[in-house]
């Protein structure tokens, strides 16, 4: 089975290629410390009273470093008394230059979260504890948004983050 | 009609004829106007979406509702079960079968299972129209039907009879081969079958993964049997399946660029058969490993995994990255006995009015954008600003919607005049269809992948969205634009189906496209089937036993209860 020389010379391009994106893969991975959601643990969604979802909201850790305890339900986030008018979507204050955690899970189907402009995206999904981490540096209004399909009403499913 | 009742009535088909057997009309041509009829509500429902998705749509006419399957999510459901679960295993299973019987020159063996298969398959989809019709709220599970969203019982069954259907017609091919193999013991596979084979492997090794999650999950838990469903394990067991399902629709559509387009494009011949064959096998072997970069973003898959799943990601672009190279230079030998002259000349020179060649070329310059966008999203952490948004279904409408789904209507275009006994109707109203419809997806796939940036979610209702940005509404609104150009396009394609079928005089002159010889100088390694179903079941096993083991959830997992999207109180 012969390689034709114009065939190698795109093999090869190819190889260098997918091996350059491995590469970037593993830097971002090891060296800038960028990761994916893992294991934060389970739950079962009808006993939350005794885990970290009995106190949802808005929680200052130290100096720039919050975390925000969320629940996604049919078709709501709910961050207890700290996302403001209990009726509406919530509105999270969080000031700038802050790093926040993000600990979510689900009381009923699956539910996503995503942030506008910022590099969070976590499929919540029931029975299980999704953890991200995210610095906000910039200030504005943020929308959370529902980005799993979670039934009739998805559509209107959202919260805002107000960076200060 | 006439050239049927020309041919012989031996089992043995002419494989340069564009005539056709009574048996095999039927049985290819019942599969390819099924698939047809089932594309027609599922892209019939498409513009439409994109309409409900745009707040200008919306605030003009806010009363309208979409045709037939009224409710948005209902009609999203049958948009990817009908299209992309229903059109392609039906048209796959009719063109594995024409592929088969004629590459191999010789009839199929277990033409009544060929037949059951069919059955299965189309009272499958009858029960889909039926439940979804019959329950619109109820059964708007979407295609991925992640539970614990439940449907009704009769959307699972639908399915699987289509994926038992698809088992049978796989066994057909399995067993013509083998009767084949036992009559030529040392000729080489031609390449057609050969494609056909690999891709019956990978999606069979596929399947199991939603064979389970549906018949020990999702059906029992519908039927009340279990009260209790485990979310992270189905989700598991379906992308097992679900990655490899779209190498499933695309395998066809390479079958049909390497092995027929050479003869319908004035090539003669692909430029490498043996490396055609290597690309085969490597997304064979290549397809299932993959599966957790759908997973990027769930709790319950450890980032180590995801990244090793993110290197055979990256893996099996390479023979996409081949065939890119051996289609070029078959084009480009194609353009230049037609005359193309210069570096660039042989571009100009292809059959850009031909609908069958012009259909496979505008999949091919879709499949480019798709391709890329899909190195984008498969590069994990780059997956964060995409993952869910309307970004990812601008991705596959590039490749399902784009390269494979007009790889099937140029494909159609050919094999529904023999199967009629009559010319296409128009040739130009074919052409209109074909640029309608690569600059239609081209512009959807533009606009949408711009509203995901813009944050937009998919699968979302988004002209009723109290949260859109000014970028987003901009984007979705033209998306809607797109919509329109795509409903031109369908109106034709099904316009020239029914005038083919009924109103078209012309006698065929052209069809077939069959080669029934291998290449002597393929490698015989390339066609021991035992090592390569060996090393993708090798594969699969190493890189997702761990993740099952991870995801099953024996405790909290199965505590999970039940719930219908239409509203939030758990099913009794």
């Amino acid at each position: 089975m012969a390689l034709d020389k114009y065939e190698r010379v795109w093999l090869t391009a190819v190889g260098g290629l997918i091996g350059s994106f491995m590469a970037a893969l593993m830097v971002a991975y090891l060296i800038f410390d960028i990761r994916l959601p893992t294991f934060e643990g389970r739950i079962d969604p009808a006993n939350l009273s005794n885990t970290k979802f009995a106190n949802l909201g808005v929680k200052k850790l130290s100096e720039n470093n919050y975390e925000v305890v969320m629940l996604a339900k049919m078709w709501s986030f709910d961050v207890g008394k700290d996302g403001g008018n209990p009726g509406a979507p919530p509105v999270v204050r969080i000031p700038k230059g802050s790093r926040v955690t993000f600990y979510v899970t689900s009381l009923d189907v699956t539910h996503g979260v995503y942030v506008e402009d910022h590099s969070i995206n976590l499929e919540i999904v029931p029975g299980q504890i999704a953890r991200q981490s995210i610095p906000f540096n910039r200030p504005g209004e943020f929308r959370i948004i529902c980005n799993q399909y979670c039934g009739t009403a998805h559509q209107a499913m959202y919260g805002t983050i107000v960076v200060e | 009609m006439q050239l049927t009742q020309s041919q012989p009535k031996s089992s043995a088909v002419n494989t340069q004829d564009f005539a056709m057997l009574n048996s095999e009309r039927w049985l290819v041509g019942l599969h390819i106007l099924s698939a047809f009829f089932a594309l027609f509500w599922g892209a019939l429902m498409g513009p439409f979406q994109t309409f409900h998705r745009s707040p200008a749509f919306v605030a003009a006419f806010p009363n309208a509702t979409m045709p037939i399957f009224s409710y948005y999510y209902q009609a999203l459901t049958a948009h990817g079960v009908l299209n992309a679960l229903f059109f392609t295993t039906m048209f796959i299973t009719g063109i594995s079968y024409y592929v088969t019987w004629r590459s191999f020159n010789r009839s199929l063996v277990g033409m009544p299972l060929a037949w059951v298969a069919y059955v299965l398959e189309l009272v499958g989809l009858l029960l889909i129209f039926f439940v979804l019709l019959n329950d619109p709220q109820r059964s708007a599970v979407l295609f991925t039907f992640y539970p614990p969203l439940i449907a009704p019982p009769i959307f699972y069954i639908g399915l699987v009879l289509l994926v038992v259907g698809s088992w049978i017609g796989l066994l057909v091919v399995f067993l013509t081969y083998g009767a084949w193999r036992k009559e030529n013991k040392t000729a080489r596979i031609p390449l057609a079958p050969f494609g056909v084979m690999a891709n019956y492997v990978m999606y069979f090794l596929a399947s199991l993964g939603v064979a389970v999650e549906v018949l020990v999950l999702a059906l029992p838990a519908s039927l009340g049997l279990i009260q209790n469903t485990d979310p992270q394990l189905s989700r598991a067991l379906f992308w097992f399946f679900g990655h490899p399902v779209v190498y499933f629709w695309l395998i066809p559509a390479y079958v049909s660029w390497y092995t027929m387009l050479p003869i319908q494009s004035g090539a003669k011949r692909v430029f490498s058969e043996p490396l055609a064959k290597v690309a085969f096998l490597m997304l064979m072997v290549f397809s299932v490993p993959t599966g957790i970069h759908h997973m990027f973003a769930d709790p319950g898959i450890s980032s180590t995994w995801k990244a090793i799943h993110t290197v055979f990601t990256l893996m099996v672009a390479v023979p996409s990255f081949m065939t890119a190279f051996n289609i070029g230079a078959t084009l480009e030998i194609a353009g230049r006995n037609r005359g193309g002259k210069g570096l660039f000349g042989w571009m100009f020179t292809q059959k850009w009015t031909d609908p069958v060649v012009a259909a496979q070329l505008m999949g091919m310059l879709q499949f480019i954008t798709g391709g890329v966008t899909g190195l984008i999203n498969a590069s994990a952490q780059i997956n964060t600003v995409v993952h869910n948004t309307s970004w990812v279904p601008a991705h596959f409408h590039q490749t399902v919607g784009g390269a494979v789904a007009m790889t099937y209507i140029g494909i159609m275009y050919w094999l529904l005049p023999m199967i009629r006994g009559r010319a296409l109707y128009s040739k130009k109203m074919a052409l209109a269809q074909v640029y309608t419809w690569g600059f239609g997806m081209t512009m959807f796939g533009h606009t949408l992948g711009e509203a995901g940036l813009a944050g937009v979610p998919r699968r979302t209702l988004s002209g009723l969205s109290p949260y859109l940005s000014e970028a987003a509404t901009y984007w979705l609104n033209a998306n809607a634009v797109s919509g329109v150009i795509l409903l031109i396009s369908v109106i034709l394609l099904y316009a020239n189906i029914v005038l083919t079928l009924f109103a078209s005089k012309e006698p065929v002159t052209e069809g077939g496209y069959t080669v029934t010889k291998g290449d002597p100088t393929t490698p015989a390694i390339l066609e021991r089937w035992g090592l390569w179903v060996g090393v993708a079941v090798f594969l699969a096993v190493l890189v997702w036993t761990i993740p099952f083991i991870d995801a099953i959830n024996l405790t909290e997992g199965f505590q999970i209860l039940r719930y219908s999207p239409a509203g939030p109180a758990p099913l009794k």
